[in-house]
């Protein structure tokens, strides 16, 4: 009985072109931050920008294995961006991240070989073998449960904005392609779709869970984005229109807000000159547009009305009443709860309340105002969605 | 013009004129939040203040102007353009969207008034504070006059957001920040009830529009209990109130426009509003009556405890909201116009004793009863109209909860529902006692020696307009009710698909229905009142001197030493019913469930955390192992 607000899923040009203005927009932002927080010397620089650059320019040159290639080789810039931080930890990440890495390129390749191309499936046991290259590929990349072992050792080690760099524009990048490879081989998701979502609520459980467990806030940070992951992958796994929609505004409001809240806390990282943890209470007493920056952030991530992560929410929690019934609607809200828990301990342990010891005062007004642009980018998007909503489909 | 003065229905005129005046309010609110962010380093914390209030009043006058429209029982909707994609902005205004509407611009402005000196000294930055008052205020307005259920969900979170905010206001104190968060947590998460309501609507009807009757065949008892689910948490409801004595923490006008107006009646609203959308079977009639008769009982004996006049005045919310939401429950004409009116009138006297309360806390720096005493001859303009709310929530004749409580009484006498008659007679009784204790604690009695020694002020002139108003309305719905019952809660109860049989006399003595017998006892109640005034006045000589109790002992009046207190009853009420406080608190039963998460995410972190930092390699490859199994499987 249910009509579709949707008239079609847009994939193809349109994303393409919104993505690249929206990941143009995020790393200008991790850029300007990096005037007012150094992030590290002239290395630092120039991988960012040519690995943020190289996922810009894989989304206007269109699909193909030249996007593929070109999203591959941001994301080992990225591993020689956490290598570049020189601590232990850093280079052990790194080196983490980058095995794991050569064997998600390994298996997404194989695994689109395979699995050939246009929309119909190959002969047993040929599409069995692509799909689990497939999961296994994508899940080792985009740090989905349980293969998420890179993430939160890079989120602990590398600087801020390397991590924002990580997961806003090379992560979502890579899911990107993933919603791209929804909508055009499609047997690889209906055929198994008991075990995409599966995986999604897996992913999503696990990473609020262990979220939960984190008393540093980095690494807290990145289980959420685990948590994040889940839903998204759960749009897709649903694969009706408005989930897939559901899960491409997701992507973009995981995107801007990831930025926001490893700025803010690199932020006063960076002004207090020690690492934030949950013993650091009241930092928002030194830190005030920081502190609001990063509570508005977690509001918004976790899908709050009426910033822009709503729009994505609701399409994802509809997808779920669509496929799996109340039962998975439910589960998702579960979930949501827990990513509640979380971020409302990390505001109140860190943030909020009396400030256990005083720390040097002043902010930086140039981070601040680049973290409140973003948040308030997305409020305004959250209001009038409908122009987002649009080039998305 | 027609004959009555209104455009006619339908004309063009007509169209034009709706076309501004429905949004106007939401409108008006908006250009005050901006004017107020653009002003920010101009205006100082008065003329923010000002700005406000005007921005209120004039939100309140845009109100109002629909009142002859809604009156005349013609409800005003429009359709803008799509909102997302292509889901409609689309509002409709009703009797019911009138009550909330005006309560929360009417007493909204009344609490920005006050608010203009009472914040004129903060510390912190009262832009912020200012625009989230008003954000809050349009909050409560989009919820009831839009029609577009996912942006009713928009508002209703709107509302949670800015009751964190405000509550967190001062968030360096380790107080105001925990009580925010405990508001947020226990409102935002039973809040996904509403959500996922609202998409199952959608999933069976393909409408958002709670205006569609295709949305009303949808509507099932599932989604009934998850929209309850949510207004509960919202409307303090048993056993999901505990949020709101922490949230007292706040200013006090935060705490005055939560109670009264914008976000405890929020699920009032809501609870309201599903009459529109189904004819409700008597289960769901039953349940609500369970659920308010428990939550009038347990807000009234967790308040007779209270030692801290806002804690106190937050466990009399939960009662009167049980009340309310009682009232609602009887699912008749009367039922509902008594739910309504009671909603109504709590919004009146509770905001009135929220700005009296914040007015003793702003003289004497404390709201500890135990620290309080003898105020009335320091603040009698605050003690005068104290005294007028008090009276109100007592339900003492002559004010608008009088009017309020006969007519539950009257409508659960109609629906033969005595359980409820005896519930709401006792707890008023109850009402009476922790109300009378918090009135003699303050003003009256022997002046602690820790005030004697401060400078303690009446409320300042913009605060006591500000409360005034409110207490002058309490008493005008007490002695002309039928001016709110006929002109703003007749169209409502219509609204909602009610026959209108109610008459409403002067002073809300009914007569036309069941508690004509009752009538006939608070007839003999009046004159018993009289009579104890006579008694008291042929007396006079007789009373015993400030510092000494009242009380006759058998012979000599007590000594100062021996005098009844706030403590001492707070301690016998304590004794008496100690096994209905460690019953009745969920919290208990909250702290089990957080412990248990936490626990089971130290316990897995325990277990990857190895995993994670020494053999990643080892365990993705068994896990890429472990697909390829799972995909041969599934």
């Amino acid at each position: 009985m249910m009509n579709s607000i949707l008239m079609n899923t847009m994939a193809g040009p349109a994303w393409d072109g919104l993505f690249a203005g929206v990941f143009a927009l995020l790393l200008a932002a991790i850029l300007v931050y990096a005037i007012a927080i150094p992030q590290g010397g002239k290395g630092w620089w120039l991988l960012t920008i040519l690995s943020g650059g190289l996922v810009i320019a894989s989304f206007m040159v269109g699909q193909g294995q030249a996007r593929s290639l070109m999203l591959d080789a941001a994301a080992l810039l990225a591993v020689a961006l956490v290598w570049l931080e020189g601590s232990k930890d850093a280079r052990s990440a790194a080196q983490t991240y980058l095995v794991m890495l050569v064997l998600a390129i390994i298996c997404m390749e194989a695994g689109t070989i395979l699995g050939g191309e246009g929309g119909t499936a190959p002969a047993a046991p040929m599409d069995k073998v692509a799909v689990a290259l497939l999961i296994a590929g994508f899940g080792l990349k985009l740090a989905l449960a349980p293969a998420y072992f890179w993430l939160p050792r890079v989120a602990g080690a590398a600087k801020p904005m390397t991590s924002a760099l990580i997961v806003s524009i090379i992560d979502i990048g890579a899911f990107v392609e993933l919603a791209q490879l929804r909508t055009e081989m499609t047997w690889v998701f209906d055929d198994h779709r008991g075990l995409w979502i599966g995986i999604a609520l897996l992913t999503m459980f696990v990473g609020a869970i262990l979220a939960l467990a984190q008393t540093n806030i980095k690494k807290m940070l990145a289980y959420s984005t685990m948590d994040d992951m889940g839903y998204l992958l759960l749009g897709l796994a649903a694969g009706s229109a408005i989930g897939i929609s559901g899960a491409i505004a997701g992507a973009i409001s995981h995107a801007f807000f990831k930025v926001v809240l490893f700025g803010a806390v690199g932020a006063a990282e960076y002004k207090s000159g020690k690492e934030l943890t949950f013993g650091c209470k009241g930092m928002s007493a030194s830190y005030p547009v920081t502190g609001a920056a990063f509570i508005l952030g977690a509001i918004g991530m976790i899908g709050v009305p009426p910033f822009f992560g709503f729009i994505g929410r609701w399409r994802l929690y509809l997808a779920g009443i669509e496929t799996g019934g109340i039962w998975l609607a439910l589960a998702m809200i579960a979930a949501t709860a827990l990513a509640l828990l979380y971020y409302v301990r990390a505001i109140h342990k860190v943030w909020l309340g009396a400030p256990v010891e005083a720390t040097k005062a002043g902010e930086s007004k140039l981070a601040a105002a680049v973290l409140i642009v973003l948040v308030v980018l997305m409020l305004a998007a959250g209001l009038c969605p409908g122009w987002l909503t649009g080039m998305i489909g | 013009l027609n004959q009555q003065g209104f455009l006619p229905a339908g004309s063009i005129f007509q169209e034009a004129f709706v076309d501004i005046t429905i949004v106007l309010p939401l409108g008006i609110l908006g250009l005050g939040i901006v004017l107020q962010l653009v002003f920010s380093r101009v205006l100082k914390a008065k003329g923010k203040g000002w700005l406000a209030f005007i921005t209120g009043l004039a939100a309140f006058g845009a109100v109002l102007s629909l009142l002859p429209t809604i009156t005349r029982g013609d409800p005003l909707s429009q359709t803008f353009l799509p909102w997302d994609q292509n889901i409609p902005l689309a509002v409709y205004v009703d009797g019911l969207s009138l009550v909330f509407g005006l309560m929360a611009t009417g007493i909204g402005s009344a609490i920005l008034l006050y608010c203009v000196q009472y914040m004129e000294h903060e510390p912190e930055d009262v832009t912020r504070f200012y625009v989230l008052m008003l954000t809050f205020i349009s909050g409560l307005v989009g919820l009831v006059f839009l029609a577009n259920l996912l942006l009713v969900y928009l508002c209703w979170e709107v509302i949670g957001l800015c009751s964190y905010f405000l509550v967190g206001y001062w968030y360096k104190q380790n107080a105001a920040a925990e009580g925010a968060r405990k508001v947020l947590v226990m409102t935002h998460i039973p809040g996904y009830g509403l959500l996922v309501a609202i998409l199952l609507l959608y999933h069976q009807s393909g409408s958002f529009l709670w205006t569609d009757p295709a949305v009303s065949a949808a509507f099932s008892t599932g989604i009934f209990i998850l929209i309850l689910v949510a207004a509960m948490a919202k409307s303090v409801m048993f056993p999901l109130h505990t949020w709101i004595p922490e949230a007292m923490n706040a200013p006090t006008p935060v705490s005055a426009l939560l109670h009264s107006a914008c976000y405890v009646k929020a699920g009032v609203y809501l609870i309201a509003r599903m009459y529109s959308l189904a004819k409700w079977p008597q289960a769901w009639n039953t349940t609500v009556l369970v659920i308010g008769c428990v939550t009038i009982l347990i807000g009234a004996i967790f308040a007779l405890v209270q030692t801290d006049l806002k804690r106190l005045l937050a466990f009399s919310t939960i009662s009167q909201l049980g009340y309310i939401i009682t009232g609602l429950g009887l699912g008749t004409d009367l039922g509902l116009a008594a739910g309504l009116f009671y909603c109504f009138s709590h919004g009146l006297f509770k905001g009135t004793l929220f700005l009296c309360a914040g007015a003793v806390q702003h003289s004497t720096g404390t709201r500890d009863m135990r620290n309080l005493g003898g105020l009335a001859k320091k603040m009698p303009k605050t003690a005068a109209i104290w005294l007028i709310a008090a009276s109100a929530i007592i339900g003492v004749p002559l004010t608008n909860g009088f009017v309020a409580k006969w007519l539950l009484l009257d409508a659960a006498l109609d629906a033969k529902q005595g359980l409820v008659v005896i519930v709401a007679w006792l707890v008023s009784v109850f009402t009476a006692f922790y109300i009378l204790k918090a009135t003699v604690s303050t003003f009256y009695g022997e002046m602690p020696a820790n005030l004697k020694s401060k400078e303690i002020h009446d409320a300042e002139p913009s605060m006591v307009v500000g409360m005034s108003f409110l207490a002058g309305l309490c008493v005008l719905f007490g002695l002309a009710p039928q001016l709110l019952m006929n002109g703003v809660i007749a169209p409502a109860v219509k609204g909602l698909g009610f026959n209108w049989a109610v008459t409403t006399s002067w002073l809300g003595l009914q007569t036309t229905s069941a508690g004509v017998g009752v009538t006939l006892g608070a007839g003999m109640v009046v004159a018993a009142l009289l009579l104890g005034g006579l008694v008291l006045a042929l007396t006079r000589g007789s009373r015993p001197e400030p510092g000494q109790v009242g009380l006759f002992s058998g012979g000599d009046p007590l000594p100062d030493a021996s005098t009844v207190t706030a403590v001492d009853f707070a301690a016998s009420a304590e004794e008496a019913f100690t096994p209905v406080y460690n019953w009745t608190n969920p919290d208990r039963l909250y702290l089990v469930i957080w412990r248990g998460i936490k626990e089971l995410a130290g316990k897995a972190d325990q277990v990857m955390e190895p995993v994670c930092n020494s053999y990643p390699l080892v365990a993705s490859i068994v896990l890429v192992a472990v697909i390829f199994a799972a995909v041969w499987l599934f």
